[in-house]
């Protein structure tokens, strides 16, 4: 396209260069120095210098020479006397100088941060990439079938419910939120308490089912975080096919399952992938869900072990190279998804 | 291939309170090629939609080849839909849309692949088969369509308004070219349309719908020169009209008193004189009176207008509150402003009286 953008034609040039100046500052502020300060920070850390051992050698004869010095000034005559004061004060100087390079380490760039993790570091990284992507898969196989009840519902208003439903868990806060799901899902919670209703438990004997105990918790509330990310992608793309080549399949004899196969799920690629990428996103860097609902007992998140560095260990050298890492780890997947899917960018902002 | 006959027996259809097709008996002949005409919203989709099995008839008994089917699906009936937005799998190329059928019947894909090719051929896209249906123009697209219908080997395909969407020139090709896929084919052919051009040309049989009644079962001559009803008249072809008072009755010719003078023409069904009509006359049948015969039908007019359809001309002319028009051959100039006196004879005329309530 040549000429003027549409932005231009339709709004005219000083809205339009509003516009762009506001892209353009929110790019650089939220986007640009975020990142760039935090992969700075993660490539340099403070060094104790290599040379120490030699430099308290240095020191101490730097000492006894003071000490030699002193012992001649007490016994000098009076006219050399201010000679030698003033080599007092250059030694004392240069001790100090060289004290002072002894115990302040020095900001040194290098890769060490990441490549230093520890073996049960990397092990944590890796588990939260595979939790994050079991978590990702569980909810395809949960949103695929909501977003379709939602997209060919036939009645408008029955579309209208199920979004509603799904978007109204969403006005609560997502600890409050969470916090919610421990409860149902506790000793005492009430799905404990329904199944000693029926009659299938006996609290008193401590025979609740501690669902909080296991991964499979985290990934429930997981999944119950962040359906909505999921769901309204695929129906979106749901939403934009033509029903009657859904008709044409069953026309044609094919089963419902070839039909979601061959003609429903390419057609909702896109929005199969931009949900995927969300979800992964959000769950690989979840902090507080994994942290509620595990409370210790399943094992670190990574995100649990970038906020120690911070905020317990002080080390934000550290911290910043973990975030970067789990940064790159999700820009991996991002890739790797639209390379499975072979979609485009432009097919995701369709 | 054979096609199958197709019987309706008090087919009716609700939505809730809206009645879309009335109670209908309607017998498709096997082999016919037979079209549904009828304006926007008649219920001729819906119709289409009882036989494809995508719509259980609120009551009736639908018979595909002499087999009682209204219980059965679509997926069951031999029955092939063409839909109106054609509804190609766009993730597919050519030959695996073509294919899609067979795929679904567990054939294998080298028989797949050859069948396809086939179909390709028979409507002349064999070196399309391995693009995308979005790499095809309009009527290569409508010709997919049908070599995908025609690959489950269907007894009856059904199309509903397949050609809507394309351009005169194409859409005047794709008749001929549907027209003669359906002669070597011999598959009943079920084509609903609101184009009466497209009717007229194709069909072997055409109902014409109106809410959701069906007006009259006719071939196409049999429809233009004998409408059985006066919307029929009036929505196939073009019609003058005046309304008026029946004066007289005569061995089937009526006379009316309208504004326009006293006009007699052949009466269609029943009517007692002083009840109200409709007086109609074919553009075509309406002459200037200096050109025939003398008759008793002549009216004073004034000319109008003059539109230029290529080899034919529509001259307008203001009569006593209506416009009349004449159908005649390019005569390669517009007449003179000025009264004319225009005339037809009794028998080129209908006269239709209203339904008394
Ligand atoms: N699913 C439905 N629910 C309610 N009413 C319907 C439904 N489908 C069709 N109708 C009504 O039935 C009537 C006939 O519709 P139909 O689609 O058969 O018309 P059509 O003749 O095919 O019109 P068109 O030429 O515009 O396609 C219309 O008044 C329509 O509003
Ligand atoms: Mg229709």
């Amino acid at each position: 396209m040549s000429g003027p953008s549409d932005l231009v034609r339709i709004y005219g040039r000083a809205f339009a260069a509003a516009c762009w100046l506001l892209v353009f500052g929110w790019f650089t502020l939220l986007v640009l120095v975020p990142q760039v300060t935090m992969v700075d920070q993660s490539l340099w850390r403070m060094e104790q210098p290599k040379d120490a051992a030699q430099l308290t050698l240095d020191i101490d004869r730097l000492y006894n020479d003071l000490s030699v010095m002193k012992l001649d000034r007490a016994d000098a005559p009076a006219d050399k006397q201010a000679a030698l004061d003033a080599r007092i004060a250059e030694t004392q100087a240069a001790i100090r100088e060289m004290e002072t390079r002894e115990t302040q380490p020095r900001k040194v760039y290098g890769p060490e941060n990441y490549t230093r993790m520890s073996g049960l570091h990397a092990e944590i990284f890796l588990r939260t990439l595979a939790f994050a992507a079991l978590t990702t898969l569980i909810a395809l196989v949960v949103c695929y079938p909501i977003a379709c009840a939602a997209a060919f519902a036939g009645k408008a208003t029955t579309t209208a419910v199920i979004l509603t439903a799904l978007t109204i868990p969403y006005a609560i806060n997502e600890l409050l939120r969470t916090y919610a799901f421990l409860m149902v899902l506790d000793y005492r919670g009430v799905i404990n308490t329904a199944l000693s209703w029926i009659g299938i438990i006996d609290l008193d004997r401590d025979q609740a089912i501690p669902f909080l105990e296991s991964q499979a918790a985290v990934f429930a509330g997981l999944v119950y975080a962040y359906v909505l990310f999921m769901v309204f992608p695929i129906y979106n793309a749901l939403e934009s096919l033509d029903k009657s080549q859904i008709e044409a399949a069953r026309d044609l004899g094919a089963s419902s399952l070839r039909t979601h196969w061959r003609v429903i799920i390419p057609h909702a690629k896109p929005g199969l992938a931009v949900g995927s990428i969300m979800v992964f996103m959000l769950s690989a860097g979840s902090y507080a869900v994994p942290r509620i609902l595990s409370r210790g007992l399943g094992g670190d998140w990574f995100t649990q072990l970038i906020y120690r560095q911070f905020f317990d260990a002080h080390n934000w050298n550290i911290g910043s190279a973990y975030s970067v890492a789990l940064l790159i780890a999700c820009l991996v997947f991002v890739a790797l998804v639209m390379k499975i899917t072979r979609v485009g960018l432009k097919d995701m902002v369709r | 291939m054979r096609g199958h006959e197709i019987r309706l027996e008090q087919v009716c259809v609700r939505f809730g309170a809206v009645t879309a097709v009335e109670p209908t008996d309607l017998t498709i002949e096997a082999g016919e090629f037979f079209s549904i005409l009828g304006p926007s919203g008649c219920g001729k989709t819906t119709l289409l939609r009882v036989v494809s099995g995508f719509l259980s008839p609120s009551e009736g008994r639908v018979l595909i080849g002499g087999r009682d089917l209204t219980a059965t699906g679509p997926a069951e009936r031999p029955t092939a839909m063409i839909f109106q937005s054609l509804a190609l799998f766009p993730q597919m190329t050519v030959w695996e849309n073509v294919a899609f059928g067979l795929e679904a019947r567990g054939v294998d894909k080298a028989t797949r692949k050859r069948r396809a090719e086939e179909l390709l051929a028979l409507v002349a896209l064999a070196e399309h088969a391995g693009k995308r249906p979005s790499e095809l123009s309009g009527g290569q697209r409508q010709r997919v369509a049908i070599a995908r219908a025609l690959a489950v080997e269907p007894a009856v395909l059904l199309l509903d308004e397949p050609l809507s969407a394309l351009d005169l020139k194409l859409r005047q090709h794709m008749r001929a070219e549907l027209k003669a896929i359906q002669r070597r084919t011999g598959v009943t052919f079920i084509y609903i349309t609101h184009d009466q051009g497209e009717a007229l040309a194709m069909s072997d049989r055409i109902a014409v719908m109106s809410k959701g009644r069906i007006e009259q079962v006719a071939t196409p001559d049999g429809l233009y020169a004998t409408p059985a009803t006066p919307f029929v008249a009036t929505f196939v072809g073009e019609q003058n009209v005046a309304e008026g008072t029946i004066a007289a009755i005569d061995s089937g010719i009526a006379t009316l008193d309208t504004p326009l003078g006293r006009l007699s023409g052949r009466l269609i069904g029943k009517a007692a004189a002083g009840a109200r009509a409709r007086l109609m006359v074919r553009p075509e049948r309406l002459h200037h009176a200096a050109h025939v015969a003398p008759t008793p039908n002549t009216l004073s007019a004034a000319f109008a207008r003059r539109d230029l359809e290529g080899p034919v001309e529509m001259l307008v002319f203001d009569l006593d509150g209506a416009q009349w028009s004449i159908h005649r051959q390019n005569h390669g100039e517009t007449p003179r402003t000025g009264p004319v006196e225009l005339a037809f004879a009794t028998e080129d005329a209908m006269v239709f009286a209203e339904a008394t309530p």
